[in-house]
């Protein structure tokens, strides 16, 4: 299975996660806490998020720690960027084209 | 669930671009969905687009090819999701080969960061007299979506879990 940040951020429920724990750092019970869905559900997306490198997980005694590593939403921003910019200049040359278009049947109508 | 602000800052995981044309929806339309059309402006200045096939239904796969001014290749492909017609058109974006093999970016010397599959949906209104497109597209790995949100956790996720218990 794939492990990357954009599996990360595909389920709501990890969205919510990394948002409370870009707060604070917290505890695995202090994380489900805030959800409604169960104990083992909440473990088994904060291990998808420490596989996928946006969240760590220190052990303390008989507790384990949550921390976000949010550097990690960068690479997101990367896939986004060249993303945009073609977008952009595809979008300029549709303009153009649709101009282009409505031109030469204007021009063809008046013929 | 409880309402949590997600903190990660919003536009840097998806791209989302409204334009007006100054044209009839119809005809933006045609532009995205026609191939002799599309490929009259599908890439970046001086790039051409030499390939063009769609199959237009949801479940259908296109296959096209933007070429760079240096003469590089670039293929992509991907399945219909949703099309309503002069409204809605929902859409895959992966890389490709020729052949229309789904390839990494790496393939095309992007970084291996990039997702595999991700997904456009683009709307269509009419606006004063011209058409408003909203462009959107987001890195979220459609069909790996679909997996998790389907029939539940698999096996190998409830054994990584186990760990963490």
């Amino acid at each position: 299975m794939r492990r990357d940040v954009f599996q990360a951020i595909a389920d709501p429920n990890r969205r919510a996660i990394i948002g409370l724990l870009a707060n604070q750092k917290l505890t695995l019970s202090g994380v489900a806490e805030h959800f409604d869905i169960s104990r083992p559900a909440i473990s088994r997306h904060i291990k998808i998020l420490a596989e996928c490198g946006l969240v760590v997980v220190h052990r303390k005694g008989r507790e384990r720690y949550c921390e976000a590593r949010l550097d990690k939403l960068n690479e997101v921003s990367g896939w986004v960027e060249h993303y945009r910019k073609v977008w952009e200049q595809r979008l300029d040359r549709l303009d153009e084209y649709l101009t282009e278009l409505q031109k030469k049947e204007r021009d063809h109508g008046e013929n | 669930m409880a309402k949590i602000n997600v903190v990660a800052e919003r536009g840097k995981q998806e791209i989302v671009i409204t334009r007006v044309f100054d044209a009839p929806r119809e005809l933006v339309w045609k532009a995205w969905i026609d191939p002799e059309h599309f490929q009259r402006w599908w890439g970046p200045k001086d790039y051409t687009c030499p390939f063009c096939q769609m199959d237009l239904r949801v479940g259908g796969k296109y296959l096209n090819c933007m070429r760079s001014p240096e003469g590089q290749d670039f293929w992509s492909t991907g399945v219909y999701r949703e099309i309503v017609p002069l409204e809605r058109i929902v859409y895959t974006d992966c890389f490709a080969d020729a052949e229309g093999n789904v390839v990494p970016a790496t393939h095309y010397g992007m970084s291996a960061d990039f997702p595999l599959e991700t997904l456009v949906t683009v709307t269509f209104e009419d606006s004063e007299g011209k058409t408003k497109m909203t462009l959107k597209h987001i890195g979220i790995p459609a069909g790996q979506m679909k997996e998790l949100a389907g029939a539940g956790w698999n096996e190998s996720f409830d054994k990584l879990a186990e760990s963490l218990k």
